[in-house]
């Protein structure tokens, strides 16, 4: 019998393969996310319009998602590979395809489905188009070439790859349930997380104060407001960060209005656009000293 | 004759406007050959997820040859009093490059001149082609495009090759950023490698041996082939329709069926709930009433097994989801939703979802004298109709569009009357523009009160709509509101609905901008109901809100339009309203101040056609009432003849002014026919 392809392999192997295409290998933020778009490695990266590739696992929260560890398929946190490329390379597809060979998809056994998906995440001012990508019928990766990132028109086109590492390794290893993903060749993803899905579903659904986090979201909303005029802009795009994650636990605790709602990722989205105006006004400013000392 | 092919190259396009954009450019390059008098004998558009193009099939090489006709000079300045050629007309053969012989004389209007005729050889269609064709995907247009290099070309997805072969030559243009080349790319599950073509007739066969079926037609029915053969053996009937199968076919380059089952327990299911998923999971074709589905792939036949795994596990975890949060909310009630409403702001400074359901059934009883409707039933309705937006199911991102329909279910399962199940479920339709409409009374009464109220909600929540801007939809919801009243031949004034709805409210607003809001969609309406502008400006400039009353006085005034009396009555209302202008109310029509002939006529015929005309416009017998209004026609021409309104004599003045007004007035209770636009009016 083959030996099991474990998912410890598979973010190595994944890993490896957009290394060798030039990537520079980072880390997750230290903070919560709802995916690794957040990261400042992408977030503040892509206003730059300079050359940057990248890849790195993102630890990626998801309140809404969670089901106490019922559903096989739906937990409230998950891995990301995320991978930046900027330049978008004219061979991207293919190198996206070749990736998935080099993790054990032969292509010819499996069906990959670039399905159109309009990408945007309200809470950053950023859009793209481009596709969930399906593999025998489950979303496996998010493919996008970013247009738009806090609010401003991109001008070098980045395009961002996410990965979903767990259901990636679900289908390799054939498994029906990711709490049966062989994370090595002892323990399984259930055993790491199992717990945490069950406690975090509580938390999210039932337990969360959200006295507590709307006035948390209301704190860091100013302090990012506050960090913002001194100028900073990377202390004050965590503030930001923060509040999107609040509003993410408010809204899977269902105690927000459909408007309020709306209102809440409207707040989300200024300080994101702040933050991108700031910065870009922070480079250009560099480049004009630069200019002069030259 | 020669062939061409012409293929873009893309990462897969959009698939809603694949088919559009794909004929439009075939359309554009059959276009140009007709204008470029270049003959061909077959053209064959083609569309896959990741290419389009067209091939064309014997070509001329040469665009045909013109005659052209150049005018020259003057004979009598071309010619000498010898008939010999002048210096005049040597300078315009040599500068046209034209001999003696190929000039004649011609008359035109101004006299006789000399006239230059040449055949002009055809432009190679190879040089056409080259500068042509990239001047057509430049100036192509699409609902949504992208840059993906920059300040790069826009367009729906990135193009990553063209292939442009005359015969066998390719066609080097440069578009995009890509140099076009005989090359094309097979379908990725079976290849990367190139496939390269000498000339345009290989392309089908190559392509099909590359894993793609090129031509959408070829495919379509090979789809529904592949799927009939795979249900062959299994029960149940494929609920499938047009639309499912073209979109299928924009989404895959070689299909193959695969049939694939889910856990019986699913079928507990309510049946939209079971279609919502297997439609949002890529087209799944149901087989009811089993428990099997039927799967269009577009990769290798050996791919299948993991196919069928893959959306075994897709749709049984969604479907797992559903009956989670279904069986969840059949425990807990729907008694529980409706409390929970009161904690759900609706919109802000409006009050709860609960408020909203309480104010709708209020706002029943305005609908009191609607006939075949039964109150009770509305007012059940309208109390549960929120409810569903609290429940599990409908708050889950996949099935928001089940509103209505799961709140139908749950009222079943509290033990409801049917009545009361049909119309909670139908009170969203119409949804879109051509949607289906609820087919009961409370259905439509109890959809209308809701959309009533999104309106006035959101006009007092400082939400109304505003050039682009209609964040709470309120265009949709007035449209549909109209239709809906207009559908079912309700005899409502919108105007009043919105009135009695205020007071509910207990809230000030000026109902002078709802109501320009609900002429405006109703104007809308008229239109899309093919009734012109005048007319409808004509009618809804004194209406009462009422847009059956409306469509009726349009329909009449429609009818009339054209005939001459009608013509020349209009003319009339047009001095009538002129000469009203900026005049105060006189006053009634003093009889014994009516001084010629034509005032007094024109009084007592006016006043014998009021009496007529009330029952007829109570009746609605719009078409007699203006046939009664036309009646006064002579009279008025004859008035504004004889009679100088705009007299010295004050008391004289005012007193025909007076009489204008009366019968202006008479005209009102129809419509402000001074509206109507006379061709050649500006003129």
């Amino acid at each position: 019998m083959r030996k099991v392809y474990t998912f410890e392999n598979l973010i190595l192997d994944l890993s490896k393969f957009w290394q060798k295409k030039g990537c520079l290998l980072y880390q997750p933020y230290n903070s919560e996310v709802g995916a690794g778009t957040f990261n400042p490695a992408t977030f503040i990266r892509v206003l730059d319009n300079k050359p940057w590739n990248v890849c790195y696992v993102e630890i990626c929260k998801r309140p809404r998602d969670g089901r106490y560890a019922e559903n096989p398929l739906r937990f409230q946190q998950f891995y990301q590979l995320q991978v930046i490329m900027q330049p978008a390379p004219g061979e991207i597809q293919r190198f996206f395809l070749e990736s998935l060979e080099s993790v054990g998809f032969k292509l010819k056994e499996h069906e990959v489905r670039f399905v159109e998906g309009d990408w945007d995440a309200p809470t950053l001012g950023a859009w793209g188009l481009g596709w969930e990508v399906w593999l025998d019928g489950l979303e496996i990766c998010q493919f996008t070439y970013f247009q738009q990132a806090g609010g401003l028109d991109l001008e070098e086109i980045p395009v961002e790859l996410s990965f979903g590492l767990e259901r990636i390794a679900m289908l390799l290893q054939g498994v029906k349930s990711v709490f049966d993903l062989k994370w090595n060749h002892t323990q399984t993803w259930g055993d790491v997380y199992r717990q945490n899905e069950i406690e975090f579903s509580k938390y999210n659904f039932t337990a969360a104060d959200a006295k507590f986090l709307v006035s948390l979201f209301n704190q860091f909303e100013a302090e990012a407001t506050r960090l913002f005029e001194q100028g900073l802009v990377l202390p004050g795009y965590d503030c930001t960060i923060k509040c999107s994650h609040i509003f993410n636990v408010l809204e899977a605790r269902g105690t927000i209005s459909i408007s309020e709602r709306a209102k809440m990722i409207a707040r989300v989205r200024a300080l994101a656009n702040h933050a991108a105006m700031l910065y870009k006004q922070k480079i250009s400013e560099q480049n004009e000293m630069q200019k002069g000392t030259e | 004759m020669i062939d061409f092919l012409l293929e873009i190259g893309f990462e897969e396009f959009p698939p809603s406007f694949l088919k559009k954009s794909a004929n439009e450019l075939s359309d554009r390059i059959v276009d140009l050959l007709m204008k470029q008098r270049i003959f061909h004998r077959s053209v064959r558009v083609i569309y896959t997820p990741r290419r389009m193009g067209v091939l064309i099939l014997g070509l001329t090489r040469k665009q045909k040859p013109q005659i052209i006709e150049i005018q020259g000079p003057p004979k009598k300045l071309a010619f000498n009093e010898n008939d010999q050629p002048t210096e005049m007309l040597q300078g315009f053969l040599k500068a046209n490059d034209l001999t003696q012989a190929q000039i004649t004389i011609k008359k035109i209007k101004k006299g006789e001149y000399v006239c230059g005729k040449k055949e002009v050889a055809g432009v190679n269609t190879e040089d056409i082609l080259y500068k042509e064709v990239p001047k057509i995907l430049e100036t192509m247009e699409f609902p949504k495009t992208m840059i993906w290099t920059k300040g790069g070309t826009k367009f729906p997805r990135p193009i990553r090759w063209i292939l442009a072969l005359l015969d066998r030559r390719p066609l080097k243009f440069k578009f995009a950023g890509v140099r076009a080349d005989r090359h094309s790319r097979p379908n990725q599950h079976f290849s990367f490698k190139p496939i390269r073509l000498e000339k345009p007739r290989e392309y089908i066969n190559f392509l099909r041996h590359g894993g793609v079926v090129v031509d959408p037609n070829e495919r379509r029915k090979l789809i529904v082939k592949r799927m009939k053969k795979a249900i062959e053996k299994t029960a149940g009937k494929a609920l499938y329709t047009k639309e499912m199968i073209e979109e299928i076919n924009c989404t895959t380059e070689y299909p193959e069926a695969v049939v694939v089952e889910f856990d019986e327990k699913y079928l507990e299911l309510p049946e939209e709930v079971l279609l919502t998923v297997l439609k949002a999971q890529g087209d799944l074709i149901w087989l009811k009433p089993t428990n099997k589905f039927v799967c269009i792939f577009s990769a290798k036949k050996k791919a299948l097994q993991n196919v069928k795994k893959g959306y075994m596990l897709v749709v049984g975890s969604k479907l797992y989801d559903a009956l989670f949060y279904f069986q969840n909310d059949l425990k807990q009630g729907m008694d529980s939703m409706v409390e929970q409403t009161r904690r759900m702001m609706w919109l802000k400074g409006l009050g709860s979802l609960y408020d909203k359901a309480a104010r709708l059934r209020d706002f029943s009883d305005f609908f009191e004298q609607v006939p075949d409707l039964d109150i009770g039933t509305l007012k059940r309705a309208a109390s549960l109709c929120k409810a569903d937006l609290l429940s599990g199911m409908i708050r889950e991102k996949d099935f928001t569009s089940l509103q209505g329909i799961m709140g139908g279910y749950y009222a079943r399962a509290r033990g409801e009357d049917e009545a009361v199940v049909a119309a909670i479920k139908e009170h969203y339709l119409p949804v879109f523009a051509g949607d289906a409409m609820p087919s009961t009374r409370e259905g439509v009464v109890l959809s209308i009160c809701d959309k009533i109220d999104n309106i006035v909600g959101a006009f007092l929540s400082g939400n109304r709509p505003s050039g682009s801007s209609d964040p709470l939809a309120v265009r949709r919801n007035g449209y549909a509101a109209v239709s809906l009243i207009d559908a079912n031949s309700l005899d409502i004034s919108f105007f009043d609905a919105v009135k009695a709805l205020l007071k509910l409210y207990n809230k000030d607003i000026e109902q002078g901008i709802l109501f320009e809001f609900i002429n405006e969609r109703s104007t809308r309406f008229l239109l899309d109901k093919k009734y012109r502008y005048d007319e409808i400006n004509a009618v809804l400039a004194y209406w009462r809100g009422d847009i059956v009353d409306a469509r009726m006085r349009c329909a009449a005034l429609k009818q009339m339009r054209g005939k001459t009396e009608f013509t020349k009555l209009v003319i009339g209302q047009k001095r009538v309203r002129n000469i009203l202008k900026g005049q105060k109310k006189t006053g009634d029509v003093k009889v014994e101040l009516l001084e010629k002939p034509a005032e007094k006529t024109l009084y007592q015929k006016g006043y014998a056609i009021a009496e007529k005309l009330e029952p007829m416009v109570e009746q609605q017998n719009y078409s007699e009432a203006l046939r009664l209004l036309l009646e006064m026609r002579t009279d008025i021409d004859k008035f504004f003849d004889d009679v100088m309104v705009m007299c010295d004599d004050i008391p004289l003045r005012n007193n025909r002014l007076a009489l204008v007004s009366y019968i202006n007035d008479l005209f009102l209770r129809y419509a402000d026919l001074s509206q109507i636009v006379i061709e050649g009016e500006k003129n």
